[in-house]
């Protein structure tokens, strides 16, 4: 498989101070892979060294050991030649003040090298594609914190990058706004095939976007993996409730696959599954079978918000 | 970014990207107009006044009219180096810069463009204010010297406001006093307001290192003052070129350092 991104053994310490010297690791030991075209979520609580993590992929910050290799160039020896094909995003945007949306595509754009008439093309079009328009003109200190967003994801696509690092590109943005720069990113992915690796707090944001997501903690990634494939490593539950009228078949429940526990007493039951998709059929078929009436039936599915704790206990 | 542009405009158009980004943000900010129009006429009107009341001869007239119109030219243009990295900072968008495909060179080259023009402007109104107010005339070396003369200044302005760039890359924010204090520490020991032969010999040495103080010397020479130092011309250019080098190097060491220290994300915060 290629991979965009090839991270193994990564350290980095932040050291302050001139005369005392203070040093805090932010990365012990990262290894990860992301795959080309792979759309891939970096989650951990605050401090844990998503950021970091983050800005040595985007050669903004140099560690102290470990291989880092983008697209398959070895950042310790080119990482200059990386600047053409990788752009980064962040969260609370921040532009030069007083350039107008319109201006700040161009200055980006000439930094990128784009010339006269390509780089009007280029800015044209992402002023299109993120329904900038009617903001062109407005300066970017006038701007809403999602326009800025906006702004923000619409430089970043100004190379064309094959590879787009999105660090919270959602925080702090009202939900209609999140949704449709969630939309666009999924959109992105799909139409260009663009390799993203997104930072996130909000776990059903990763569900919506990311195939895969890892789980970074106090430096080191913890777990990586498809979201459903996370919570079966961790054993996390889905609880289906019921209200019934009979007598439950409490070791044919038990004992059937995927059932972590339950719960009951002469009227109600709380059973914990793997994933209730597959398991609450053959309930529903034993239920059924043993003449068993259903008054009522509820699920509580457990989601990457249940992963994420987990991880950060 | 693929491109199919030579490379010669492509470079072209990176340091167009620079001169961009300070023109508007000069057009855009009142504070950048009081540094072309109030504080050069206010410093200029001042000194030029108090050589009236002084009652001081016409040549020494013409000393103190050179260093302080040379002064604020140079200050003005230095700072627009300065800018270059302290609009970034102050809008904490650096991470933005550095992540492009750009070098130093671009960055020097194009503020030093929009430094020039800012410091040319303020050379120019108060050359004609100096004949207009003190009946000094600026251009009695004739045009060649007078431009050798205003090149060296804004070359001097450039290392001035690289050193500052250096300084914030190595330091942080706290460093951005430079672009305002540098300039002011040149004053003392340039001979802008006095001929260097009065400094103590430390000072002199001093002096000697600043190329300034060589493009002063040269274009005073002009109005009768013998230059203390030899090949003056020579040794300013040689000098500005020497540090210029020097500090694209200094400054790719200075981003390089704050890429592993995390000053250069801390900037960006």
């Amino acid at each position: 498989m290629e991979y965009a991104i090839e991270v193994k053994g990564l350290r980095k310490t932040y050291v302050s101070g001139w005369f005392r010297k203070r040093r805090k690791e932010a990365l012990r030991g990262v290894d990860l892979t992301v795959p080309r075209g792979a759309l891939w979520g970096l989650l951990g609580p605050n401090g844990a060294g998503k950021t970091t993590l983050l800005s040595v992929i985007s050669n903004l910050l140099i560690p102290e050991a470990g291989e880092v290799r983008v697209l398959g160039i070895d950042l310790r020896t080119n990482g200059r030649e990386l600047c053409t094909r990788i752009n980064l995003s962040s969260g609370h945007a921040n532009f030069l003040w007083s350039l107008n949306v319109r201006e700040n595509l161009e200055y980006y754009g000439m930094l990128y090298g784009l010339v006269g008439k390509a780089r009007q093309v280029k800015v044209d079009g992402l002023l299109d594609l993120f329904d900038l328009r009617e903001a062109a003109k407005t300066r970017f200190d006038e701007l809403s914190t999602g326009t800025k967003q906006k702004l923000s994801l619409a430089k970043a696509l100004i190379n064309d990058p094959e590879l787009l690092l999105l660090d919270e590109p959602t925080v702090g943005l009202d939900p209609d706004v999140a949704r449709r720069i969630r939309e666009f990113i999924i959109r992105l992915h799909r139409e260009r095939g663009t390799t993203i690796l997104v930072t996130t707090h909000n776990m059903r944001e990763a569900e919506t976007l990311c195939e895969e997501v890892a789980f970074i903690k106090d430096g080191t990634i913890r777990a990586c993996g498809r979201p459903e494939q996370l919570k079966r490593d961790l054993r996390l539950a889905d609880t289906i409730l019921i209200t019934f009228h009979g007598t439950l078949p409490a070791p044919s429940l038990e004992g059937m696959e995927g059932v972590y526990g339950l719960q009951a007493d002469n009227s109600s039951c709380r059973i914990l599954v793997d994933d209730h998709r597959e398991r609450l059929p053959q309930i529903l078929d034993l239920f059924s079978n043993q003449k068993i009436a259903i008054h009522d039936l509820r699920i509580q599915e457990s989601d990457l918000e249940d992963v994420f704790i987990a991880f950060a206990r | 970014m693929r491109t199919s542009s030579s490379p010669l405009l492509v470079e072209l158009t990176k340091t167009k990207a620079f001169i961009y980004k300070n023109w508007i943000m000069t057009k855009r900010n009142v504070f950048t107009l009081f540094e072309i129009l109030f504080w050069p006429l206010v410093g200029f009107l001042s000194v030029g006044l108090l050589t009236e009341f002084a009652a001081l001869p016409r040549e020494m007239r013409a000393f103190i009219l050179v260093g302080i119109v040379s002064m604020s030219a140079v200050q003005v243009c230095q700072l627009d180096v300065s800018y270059v990295l302290l609009y970034d900072v102050w809008s904490k968008a650096l991470k933005h810069g550095f992540i492009a495909p750009v070098g130093i060179r671009h960055l020097l080259l194009g503020s030093s463009v929009v430094g020039a023009a800012r410091g040319g402007i303020v050379f120019f109104l108060l050359m004609v204010a100096s004949y207009r107010l003190f009946q000094f005339d600026f251009t009695v070396p004739g045009a060649g010297a007078l431009t050798l003369f205003i090149l060296g200044l804004f070359l001097c302005a450039t290392t001035v406001g690289a050193l500052v760039c250096i300084l914030v890359l190595t330091f942080g924010n706290r460093a951005e006093v430079a672009a305002w204090s540098l300039v002011s520490l040149m004053l003392l020991v340039c001979g802008i307001y006095y001929p260097v032969s009065i400094l103590p010999n430390w000072g002199t040495a001093l002096a000697a290192l600043i190329p300034l103080t060589y493009f002063l010397e040269y274009f005073r020479h002009f109005y009768g003052f013998s230059p203390i130092f030899s090949h003056v011309l020579l040794k300013g250019y040689a000098l500005v070129f020497i540090y210029l080098v020097l500090e694209v190097y200094l400054m790719r060491a200075a981003l390089n350092r704050a890429k592993r220290t995390g000053l250069l994300l801390k900037l960006s915060e």
